[in-house]
């Protein structure tokens, strides 16, 4: 049993602006919320005043059934965290407190081994052994075995950076669906899954009993899971009731609805105004209009004072121009291309104007394939060449920049890079406004969400004049209305487009598959493969 | 049964007590190294059973080197 209020809540950011204000929403017990919205609209920042790691400025959150919290950035960890420690961290607060006590006793009686040190290593033991860890670390080999198929104790000292970011995700989520909080966060939990895992991923969420709010862009998965949708947007948040299904039509209904209250009190109170106007005329010659006259001005004030109902949220404006050029007939020529150890060799010719899905299971080497097309170092052997005038221009999956992290998004494309000329400070907020990021133009890169990252990313494809687009998986962090910008800005583009995509609805979109087998073929097919079995690889 | 008859039939004390005998022979008394083996093991009594063998073992082995 478990459950979230979210009562009155408001947060403002630390430049003052409001970004959330009178949030009021509830979760009760086993349903399945969305949260969605555009991207920045503080889906994130209201996920983590839900979990408790931002104290919200005023209003309260309640929970109860205990918490557990999959953070978005899981998919992308490239520090040295271990299967370990990630599984600790994913633990109740209890268990992580009582592993860090033992591990840092351990520490200790290696340094010292007197007898207060093996006392206090003993008390750390019992402590872990009361708080129920012998029974997680159970719960851990579960896990593993079904996350990646080897026991906890032959992959927990193993580096998290050297699992796919599917392979994240999904120790994650078999953690969280399998431990005993009730209540469960889960912030993009489909990034970097490949379709079956979205499947899986969908399947255990209809299953589950516990209670969840999620945050997701998938479509298909919002419209299978999610039972009702919580959506921030305006600095606030309302709940539609239903499934995501009729959704879209609630959300216009009552965006028509709001703006009808809006034109009505603005009405009543350009008719309030005007009486008062007319009795004030009245007032100057006759003495009893002059009570009319005041109890009308008292009214106008307090029509005045208790405000007019909200505005409408403004519509997202994301304009796209990727424009491309024309380039050689044969954009992309590989001849038994082999990545090493990935997969047998292919041959494949990409004409000019293709729009190329490129699918498959996760750990097929589908990323590594474009970074090779991007004239990155990857080992291969077999031949390939891009035809004549084609510039690639590369949109990476785990937003993998770590010199971009401290620079702002004008710093970025003042500087240029090989490839892109830099840009004044002018053009450059000129491009940025398009795609709705000059609010964060003087922000650093970290501090972007993963859709402004994203949409960043786009901005630098534009600037940078490339005729052959390999994009993998772009529209990860991209909300509905974004992904729709780059589906539109793809239409339009004058060039060829290699995608690694999991995205079903985007998929639909190409018109060639080239398809990563899960036994080592690549082969292309006409329609979108996506059962292509996990890889199996020795461990 | 009373704790101090569990403790005396509890195989983390038996193994530890017969190590300790050989490895302190014959600077102390079989009898002080069982007497210490069995206070350790009271004053671990809330550590899991698995891990208990080998604490037992190692804080007897500390006290008696104090006393040795």
């Amino acid at each position: 049993m478990g459950s979230v209020d979210v009562s009155g809540v408001r947060h403002t950011l630390p430049d003052g602006r409001v970004l959330l204000d009178d949030v009021s929403f509830r979760v009760g017990d086993g349903a399945r919320a969305a949260l969605v919205g555009e991207n920045g609209a503080g889906k994130t920042t209201l996920l983590r005043i839900v979990a408790g790691d931002l104290v919200p400025e005023a209003g309260t959150v309640s929970r109860s059934g205990g918490l557990g919290v999959m953070r978005q950035f899981i998919g992308s960890v490239r520090d040295d965290t271990t299967v370990q420690r990630f599984l600790v961290d994913l633990a109740a607060p209890a268990v992580r407190a009582a592993w860090d006590a033992v591990e840092a006793a351990e520490l200790a009686l290696m340094e010292t081994d007197d007898e207060p040190a093996q006392l206090a290593y003993a008390d750390a033991l019992a402590q872990w052994g009361d708080v129920g860890g012998y029974d997680t670390e159970v719960t851990w080999d579960t896990v593993t075995v079904a996350a990646l198929g080897v026991p906890y104790d032959r992959c927990k000292y193993r580096e998290l950076s050297t699992l796919s970011g599917g392979e994240q995700k999904r120790l994650a989520l078999e953690a969280l669906l399998r431990g005993p909080e009730q209540v469960l966060l889960l912030d993009e939990p489909d990034n970097y899954l490949d379709v079956p895992g979205k499947r899986w991923l969908e399947q255990r969420l209809r299953e589950t009993r516990k209670t969840v709010l999620f945050v997701s862009h998938d479509r298909e998965l919002l419209a299978t899971v999610a039972d009702r949708v919580v959506t921030v947007e305006g600095g606030t948040a309302w709940v539609h009731g239903g499934g995501f299904a009729g959704y879209a039509e609630a959300r216009s209904a009552r965006h028509e609805r709001m703006a009808e209250l809006r034109r009505r009190w603005e009405e009543e109170h350009q008719r309030l105004v005007d009486l008062v106007r007319t009795l004030q005329q009245q007032a100057a010659n006759s003495p009893d209009m002059a009570s009319r006259y005041r109890a009308m001005q008292t009214r106008l004030a307090k029509f005045e004072a208790d405000g007019p109902p909200p505005e409408k949220p403004p519509e997202q404006e994301v304009s796209m121009r990727l424009r491309g050029g024309r380039t050689g007939v044969r954009a992309v020529v590989a001849e038994q291309l082999e990545l090493s150890g990935l997969m047998r060799p292919f041959d494949l010719e990409v004409w000019y104007g293709d729009r190329v899905g490129v699918l498959g299971a996760n750990g097929a080497g589908k990323s590594h394939f474009l970074r090779l097309l991007a004239g990155q170092d990857v080992a291969h052997s077999g031949a390939w060449r891009l035809g004549a005038r084609v510039v690639p221009g590369f949109f990476a999956q785990t937003h993998a920049h770590p010199e971009w992290l401290d620079r702002t998004p004008v710093d970025l494309l003042w500087h240029g890079e090989p490839g892109r000329p830099g840009v004044d400070r002018g053009r450059a907020m000129a491009v940025l406004r398009r795609y709705g990021l000059t609010a964060v133009a003087d922000q650093p890169f970290r501090t972007l969400s993963g859709g402004q990252q994203a949409r960043l990313q786009v901005v630098m494809l534009e600037l940078s004049g490339a005729t052959l687009l390999l994009l993998d998986e772009p529209t990860d962090n991209l909300d509905v209305l974004s992904a729709e910008a780059l589906e539109e800005a793809l239409a339009a583009f004058d060039g060829t487009v290699l995608a690694v995509t999991h995205d079903r609805w985007f998929a639909r979109s190409f018109d060639r598959f080239l398809v990563f087998g899960a036994d080592g073929r690549v082969y292309e097919s006409v329609e979108p493969v996506f059962d292509e079995a996990r890889v199996a690889r020795a461990r | 049964m009373t704790l101090t008859d569990d403790i005396a039939h509890d195989t983390a004390v038996e193994l530890a007590v017969a190590r300790l005998v050989d490895e302190f022979r014959p600077r102390v008394r079989p009898q002080v190294v069982g007497t210490v083996v069995r206070s350790c093991r009271r004053d671990l009594s809330g550590v899991p059973a698995t891990a208990l063998p080998e604490l037992v073992e190692r804080l007897a082995r500390t006290r008696l080197e104090t006393v040795a």
